[in-house]
């Protein structure tokens, strides 16, 4: 398998260096796109869509909350699947993303949140309500603060990798029974008022075009966030290799 | 290179590693009480914080027994693996031959026995000064025999994680706190359902299968942060 893997050059991958240089290619494109996406889709969303007929203009911060809502699952599977690439291969890289990746789910999972309790607020008359998925949601949260606090705690080093990888694994399960659990505890107690994404009823192409382009702007957001923040790790560690130092006289920026 | 095979059985080892540590707990009393004193003051805090009013306490009395128990579950946990780390005999059971899995087990069996059993047993009585229905001391009772295992399991893990730390109690409860989220539902809907006539055995089913899987699991886990962290 290894050498089957090797032959493929897929291993290069896995070189920090070696993702440093190309991603550098990558950022111009990816920031272009984010601008013009986000251009778009706010702008669209903001302007003319048509109000909905029950909520009004609130309707509009679903542009934003939906599409920060849909990346936030995401990030303990991607962090659970960089752990097990860190805990079976050892690959620097995949160690790389999952530290920069934490920090991030917390930042979109409280954007999620906050943007939610805000539309809420003014729908649901409440900022905040015990639902199933606003309690899966907030204890998400919570574990991404776990595997960022354990991180922080534990340092740099294969151990504090694997250890981390190790966490995200058990986290990413519990956050699927979490889900569960909560909705069954919510849906036997309080049947709270749920906000319908069918799109078969009146939400035609006029509605779910802008989602569309606001979710693909946050997600290239999410990309261009961890690849800087991958780059910035990479620099710290591997700050005494001769390529960085290199790097360090062509921009006076990397110390 | 074959290796050469154990002088004695894991069940052995097994047995050995459960009763060292119940002797250990047996020398040392003042240690092994302090979590089912911690549970007893936290229950007893609710009715000052809240309310003393019976009616009133009744309704929260199952919440705030399983937390309280939750809560003292995870402080003791910073002990189960700490002390031994410490003294260098986690080293032995890392190089031993049997597998981690069942050496990390014992310690949670004899862990339990000392820190969980009492809580479990004496529940009943501090629901009855919580004035839960008599009815439901049965369901918080049982419930409570089969969560506090999967809770100390569950704990386990982030014990294991942050061995190497020095005294870092409250960023292994950061840790294991949500993962418990599940156990405290289960546990508290096992009470409340059978009080409004479910039958005892639908949400008891639910904590038995959450405890099989923390038996089949968490032990894995902490094995492979226990190599971790003291590697």
């Amino acid at each position: 398998m290894w050498q089957w893997l090797s032959k493929t050059g897929l291993p290069k991958l896995g070189s920090p260096r070696w993702f440093y240089r190309l991603s550098s290619g990558w950022l111009p494109w990816l920031a272009a796109g984010l601008g013009l996406l986000l251009t778009l889709g706010l702008v669209w969303a903001l302007l003319f869509v048509p109000p909905d007929y029950q909520q009004g203009e609130t309707i509009r911060i679903m542009y934003i909350h939906v599409p920060f809502a849909a990346i936030s699952l995401m990030f303990f599977p991607l962090m659970a699947a960089a752990g097990m690439v860190t805990l079976v291969w050892g690959v620097k890289l995949a160690d790389i993303a999952a530290k920069a990746a934490a920090p991030l789910g917390v930042w979109f999972t409280g954007l999620a949140l906050a943007s939610g309790s805000i539309w809420g607020s003014d729908i649901w008359g409440a900022w905040w309500v015990w639902d199933g998925r606003l309690t899966s949601m907030l204890f998400q949260l919570f574990l991404l603060v776990g595997v960022v606090s354990l991180r922080s705690a534990l340092g740099d080093g294969p151990a504090a990798a694997k250890s981390c990888a190790l966490l995200s694994i058990v986290g990413c399960i519990n956050v699927v029974v979490i889900k569960y659990s909560v909705e069954w505890w919510n849906t036997l107690h309080q049947p709270a008022s749920r906000l319908s994404m069918s799109s078969d009823a009146p939400n035609g192409p006029e509605i779910w075009l802008p989602l569309l382009v606001m979710t693909a702007a946050v997600y290239l957001l999410f990309a261009l966030c961890l690849i800087l923040a991958m780059r910035n790790e990479i620099l710290l560690r591997e700050g005494r290799a001769q390529w960085v130092q290199d790097l360090g006289v062509q921009d006076p920026g990397v110390q | 290179m074959t290796a050469p095979a154990p002088a004695v059985t894991t069940a052995a080892a097994f047995r050995a590693t459960v009763q060292r540590d119940l002797l250990i707990a047996v020398r040392r009393r003042h240690g092994a009480l302090n979590p089912f004193m911690f549970f007893l003051i936290t229950a007893a805090l609710f009715p000052v914080a809240v309310t003393p009013e019976p009616a009133r306490l009744a309704e929260i009395a199952a919440g705030a027994l399983w937390i309280s128990a939750l809560l003292a579950a995870m402080l003791s946990m910073d002990g189960l693996f700490r002390a031994d780390y410490e003294d260098g005999s986690l080293e032995q059971l890392l190089l031993s031959p049997h597998p981690l899995y069942f050496l990390v087990l014992a310690k949670h069996l004899s862990h339990w026995l000392v820190s969980g059993l009492p809580l479990v047993l004496a529940s009943p009585l501090i629901a009855a000064m919580l004035s839960l229905p008599a009815e439901a001391r049965l369901p918080l009772l049982l419930g409570l025999a089969l969560g506090t295992p999967a809770l100390s399991l569950l704990g386990g893990i982030g014990a294991a994680l942050t061995v190497g730390l020095g005294s870092r109690g409250l960023l292994l409860t950061v840790i294991t706190l949500p993962l418990c989220l599940p156990v405290l539902i289960a546990g508290t809907l096992t009470v409340q359902q059978t009080l409004q006539g479910a039958p005892l055995a639908a949400y008891l089913s639910v904590l038995g299968a959450i405890l099989l899987a923390a038996l089949c699991l968490a032990p894995l886990a902490s094995a492979a942060a226990l190599r971790l962290s003291s590697g």
